[in-house]
């Protein structure tokens, strides 16, 4: 309809603009008639419209009338006009702020991952009372084919306040192909757990091999796409490149992309109950200089690491609300090729060039709507180190770390959650941490879908 | 390097295996009643994914991975909206959704766009529980509803495939006349009970006791999503004694014990509607749907 009434219009604009126009009488007449036709079928077009409008907004008047002519229901509920105010701030983005506490009590003084060195965000946290991480989340659709989204963390680390974008990126809603386009920074596609936010775990910690792989999180600067394939059952593929400075990178800079993944998955139902998931996934760094271990350990070189990943999840009918098991699990192995320096033992630069590898599977039960147990065990294996690294960090003296919890949990409603988690960690020989961890997480406004 | 290698074959397998043909319509229902009536209005010329069943509570799921396989060959997602699958509708959307499936455009039905809402609230609170601001978004139990909705989804079947679109036509003509015969039935058999008072388990009857003429005096949820305590149980009992309560209402996929305890306490029978096509043996259609639904309301009453 519009295309022809721009037909027309740019018609009449050539024949109002170009007298010079070299048409002959037949033809100018023939189009004049054309257009008279045109018009007036516009002009009974647009006549009904008008009376549709007409109509309709009688319709919502009477509507209005009845609705506000309702008496007020029993209890909180207001009932009101069905004609919603629009007012400028409907556009502002959802906010949605994460707030958690925690108490926290180790029996150890110390906590040292043997054969490993680690990132800040694999230690234990600090003990006592305390906040943990404050995220505040902006995000809205940018138009009808981006969407934004923007979470900043706040948190205290040797008394001063923290800030630090977490996450900033932009995304396609709409592309054909069952693709997806990710920019910015944001928590890669990697394994399970690695793109949740740690507020929606279930566990108060991660596992020992998020924390010592992935130091937590693997949130990088750059691009990642993705494709949902045109399959009978569930697959996808995807990947991205990274400027490469967030663990197990560090010290970008230059031009180069300093590390890429690539993922692939499949999944399915399994009868009405169950529905499954697994992959496979790559993070490849290139010659990155990464610090661990509170700046003692360097490494310098390249990092390859590979995750399989699986989950499922069981449900009496499918209906989760009521009941559900999910069981969860992943296998990392890492292969670096480089050279390490311990400065706390005084090793020299050693060149390196071997394998680490670890796992956790956990289980968690819901058992009613509100109440939830589960239990994880976690184990990293370290590497058999050339002898200018025996005494440091890297070298894991015979013991692999290993640490087992059981958490319970009470969801009052999907906005707010307590937990009280027993660890028992034995992360270097003869330390035996025995941790109880009492924590909240609430969502305050906003609070977007999580993922499978 | 063995595992990439591994990954990039997987890929190249899955990339490589054969897409189905594109002849019918996808349609992708979030509920089984949308399913339903695209089954009535498309026939044999589209393909139907229900996303979820009747004994599955719809805020609760996740957006798991069938659903995205699903989602990933629509071309036309018929859903509640009114932020009912506001939980996993939009990752799927994000994910899998094409351009022309997406909200707003012509692959896209919100029916609840199309209906008058009951409870639209003006001020809403996270303390009032999960309540939806846009309105209740249980509207499948009016029969009015249905046949707007009918009309709505015929409408776009036309333009989404306008070759078939005589059928569509007719097929829409069918279920009218099927469904106008229908409710004048219903009307005639709900005068009955027209008046009785109800329990519910949460406010999903709101459009269905509105048409019968039904009152909820209370509702065993203590807010809308939180599930049933002791005390409001016990505040429950004090407002149903005295009162002339005919049935507590329990759909589907929701917990008995609460209106079990209810029930020994007071003797008011508990009955379990099916809410959607499917929720009980005899609710195969969407006719059926509203037949076993006044029987079982008339049995208890």
């Amino acid at each position: 309809m519009s295309k022809k009434l721009l037909l027309a219009a740019s018609a009449l604009a050539i024949l109002n603009v170009s007298p010079a126009f070299a048409a002959d009488d037949a033809d100018l007449s023939a189009l004049r008639a054309e257009i008279a036709a045109m018009k007036q079928a516009y002009e009974s077009k647009i006549g009904q419209l008008e009376s549709k409008v007409q109509s309709l907004e009688a319709q919502q008047n009477q509507t209005a009338q009845k609705v506000a002519s309702v008496e007020p229901a029993a209890g909180n509920t207001i009932p009101a006009t069905s004609v919603r105010k629009i007012n400028d701030n409907s556009f502002n983005p959802e906010i949605g702020v994460i707030l958690q506490g925690k108490y926290q009590s180790f029996s150890e003084d110390a906590s040292e991952f043997a054969g490993f060195a680690v990132g800040e965000e694999a230690e234990r946290g600090k003990e006592g009372l305390g906040i943990d991480e404050t995220e505040l989340n902006f995000s809205a659709n940018v138009d009808d084919k981006f969407r934004g989204s923007a979470t900043v963390a706040l948190h205290e680390h040797d008394g001063e306040t923290e800030v630090e974008i977490e996450e900033a990126y932009v995304e396609t809603t709409a592309l054909p192909y069952g693709a997806q386009v990710k920019a910015g920074r944001f928590f890669s596609e990697l394994g399970y757990l690695n793109s949740h936010h740690a507020h929606a775990d279930d566990f108060a910690d991660r596992p020992l091999t998020n924390r010592a792989f992935l130091n937590g999180n693997y949130g990088d600067d750059g691009a990642q796409v993705s494709f949902v394939l045109p399959t009978e059952f569930y697959s996808e593929v995807g990947g991205g490149i990274y400027r490469g400075d967030d663990f197990p990178g560090g010290s970008a800079d230059g031009s180069d992309i300093g590390s890429w993944t690539a993922y692939g998955r499949v999944g399915g139902d399994i009868g009405d109950n169950t529905s499954w998931r697994l992959g496979l996934s790559t993070l490849q760094v290139d010659g990155a200089t990464r610090s661990g271990n509170e700046g003692n350990v360097t490494f310098d070189g390249d990092s390859g690491l590979y995750i399989a990943d699986a989950r499922a999840v069981y449900a009496p009918t499918g209906n989760n609300a009521e009941q559900e098991i999910t069981l969860q699990g992943e296998f990392f192995l890492r292969n670096e090729n480089g050279s390490y320096e311990d400065t706390d033992a005084g090793t020299a630069i050693v060149p390196y060039d071997g394998e680490q590898s670890g796992w956790y599977a956990q289980s968690v039960y819901k058992f009613h709507p509100q109440w939830r147990v589960g239990a994880r065990y976690s184990k990293l294996y370290g590497d058999d180190v050339p002898a200018g690294l025996a005494g440091s960090a890297i070298d894991h003296q015979g013991h692999k770390p290993r640490a087992v919890g059981v958490m319970v949990d009470w969801t009052n409603s999907e906005f707010s959650r307590a937990r009280l988690q027993y660890n028992r960690e034995e992360l270097t020989r003869d330390q035996e941490d025995n941790q109880i961890i009492l924590q909240y997480i609430m969502s305050l406004g906003a609070h977007g879908a999580h993922a499978y | 390097m063995r595992l990439t290698l591994l990954i990039i074959s997987i890929l190249g397998v899955l990339i490589a295996s054969p897409t189905s043909a594109f002849a019918k319509v996808n349609v992708f229902a979030c509920e089984p009643e949308w399913a339903a009536l695209a089954q009535e209005i498309g026939g044999d010329l589209i393909d139907v994914t229900s996303a979820t069943t009747a004994r599955q509570d719809v805020h609760h799921l996740r957006a798991k991975p069938s659903l995205l396989a699903a989602m990933r060959k629509a071309d036309l997602v018929f859903c509640t909206g009114a932020g009912l699958e506001i939980g996993w509708l939009p990752i799927l959307l994000k994910k899998a959704g094409g351009p022309d499936v997406q909200m707003e455009t012509l692959g896209s039905i919100m029916a609840s766009d199309y209906v008058e809402k009951l409870e639209i609230m003006q001020k809403v609170d996270r303390s009032m529980g999960h309540v939806h601001p846009e309105g209740n978004p249980h509207i499948q139990l009016d029969p009015a509803n249905i046949e707007t909705v009918a009309e709505v989804l015929a409408d776009r079947l036309f333009m989404i495939d306008q070759t078939n679109a005589a059928a569509y036509s007719q097929n829409l003509e069918n279920f009218k006349q099927k469904w106008t015969a229908a409710t004048k039935r219903w009307s005639a058999e709900k005068a009955s009970i027209q008046g009785k008072k109800v329990v519910v388990y949460h406010n999903s009857w709101a459009y269905l006791l509105k048409w019968l003429g039904i009152d909820a005096v209370a509702s065993l949820e203590p807010k809308p999503g939180l599930p049933p305590t002791a005390s409001h149980l016990e505040e429950v009992l004090k407002t149903v004694k005295g009162q002339e309560v005919s049935a507590i209402l329990v759909a589907p996929f929701e917990n008995e014990d609460a209106a079990q305890w209810l029930a020994e306490k007071t003797g008011i029978p508990i009955v379990r509607l099916p809410f959607t096509v499917g929720g009980t043996d005899n609710a195969g259609d969407l006719i059926s749907l509203f037949d076993d639904t006044l029987k079982r309301m008339k049995d208890a009453s």
